[in-house]
């Protein structure tokens, strides 16, 4: 008798000692798949408000100084304030559809669960797009009117020189508008790789339930 | 909604429910991704379940739904997997009917089983399952012939591994 033989004979002994799942439990497996992916919407959110904060304190110093120079600080702080409001706000709705559909046993009340998900990240990304839009255009826009502080502060704080005030707006300007276009598509990739998938996921999750339920 | 369905096939899977806990022991290291496979098993064989017409036993069509499910989440995983947990491993045996050294040998087979690739490892499976040939090549899709060559390869493998 070779050893794989002795291994059936203790294989086949051994069952008792497999774990033992009820009916509910079987059944509430059919339901779960689409937590956990919510489940994952929420941990991002969560990462991606820790990357902005770390990222803001990462901001050089200089950088800061010139926007206090020219009077954004308590606006700055004012939009600041904002954002961190409503991200946490989305932040905890995240959570309660992660709850919700890790909570829901019957399929139509997950199918609808989905659908809202879905929409809270949709809002999600619209917010952020748009309020870093908004922002950009805003600052830029704020810069425009304030031409000559702006140069002002820039040759005290850069120690620019030999070059005329229009020449120096008109390059400062080209240069605010290409890093919002890059900004903006950077944002744009991130949420469509990021939150795309997932949602796509949780699509074909729907799809599939409606057949179930059909 | 299609409660009749759902309630045949949950009924069924509760009572074959071992077959899938010991396709998830021997693809998993811990009770975390033993738990996933089992989910994930149960999820693939819900899908299958309309096209499970009855014409095999429940059981046979699941050994096939299921391995195959293992096999792909393992080859998806292969890389990630290199450690093998002793602990989440160790074979329950009662002391009284065998010495250290068979227990030691046991151990070691168990866990060279494990280390098996995925095919071989479905195979090894259903060979403990007592599992006649013409079974195996029925639900691994494989010819009679093809699974005795492989199972005697794979003996001759075990051997030299607890031989050396």
């Amino acid at each position: 008798m070779d050893e794989l033989d002795l291994l059936k004979k203790q294989w086949q002994s051994r069952e008792q000692d497999l774990p033992k799942l009820s009916y509910d439990d079987i059944y509430k497996m059919l339901l779960k798949k689409s937590s956990s992916i919510v489940k994952w919407i929420f941990y991002i959110s969560i990462a991606e408000i820790l990357f902005w904060t770390i990222l803001s304190f990462l901001v050089p110093e200089s950088s800061t100084k010139f926007s206090d120079d020219i009077g954004l600080h308590d606006i700055l702080i004012g939009v600041n304030i904002i954002n961190y409001t409503v991200f946490g706000i989305f932040i905890i709705l995240f959570y309660i559809n992660y709850r919700k559909i890790s909570l829901t046993d019957s399929i139509k009340e997950l199918m609808a669960n989905i659908i809202r998900t879905r929409k809270t990240v949709k809002y999600f990304v619209i917010y952020n797009i748009t309020t870093s839009f908004l922002i950009i255009i805003g600052i830029n826009l704020y810069y425009f009117l304030n031409q000559d502080i702006v140069f002002k502060y820039m040759s005290e704080d850069y120690g620019i020189a030999n070059i005329s005030q229009d020449q120096f707006m008109r390059l400062f300007f080209v240069i605010q508008i290409l890093f919002g276009l890059v900004m903006i598509a950077f944002i744009l990739l991130f949420y469509r790789l990021v939150y795309g998938i997932l949602l796509r996921r949780l699509h074909k999750n729907y799809k599939e339930l409606e057949k179930i339920e059909g | 909604m299609n409660k009749e369905l759902e309630h045949s096939f949950v009924t069924q899977l509760e009572e074959n429910q071992n077959i899938v806990h010991k396709i998830c022991r021997l693809y998993t290291n811990d009770s975390d991704a033993h738990n996933d496979l089992f989910q994930e098993i149960t999820i693939q064989l819900w899908r299958a379940f309309p096209k499970f017409r009855g014409d095999s036993k429940f059981s046979t069509w699941m050994y096939r739904v299921a391995l195959n499910t293992a096999i792909t989440l393992y080859r998806k995983s292969k890389r990630s997997i290199k450690t093998q947990d002793f602990e989440g491993v160790s074979f329950k045996i009662s002391s009284e009917d065998y010495d250290d050294t068979v227990e030691q040998q046991l151990k070691l087979m168990y866990s060279a089983v494990k280390d098996l690739n995925d095919i071989d490892k479905a195979l090894v499976f259903l060979y403990l399952e007592d599992k006649n040939y013409r079974e195996i090549s029925e639900t691994l899709g494989i010819s009679e012939v093809n699974a005795r060559v492989k199972m005697n390869r794979i003996k001759e493998k075990l051997r030299t591994i607890l031989n050396p």
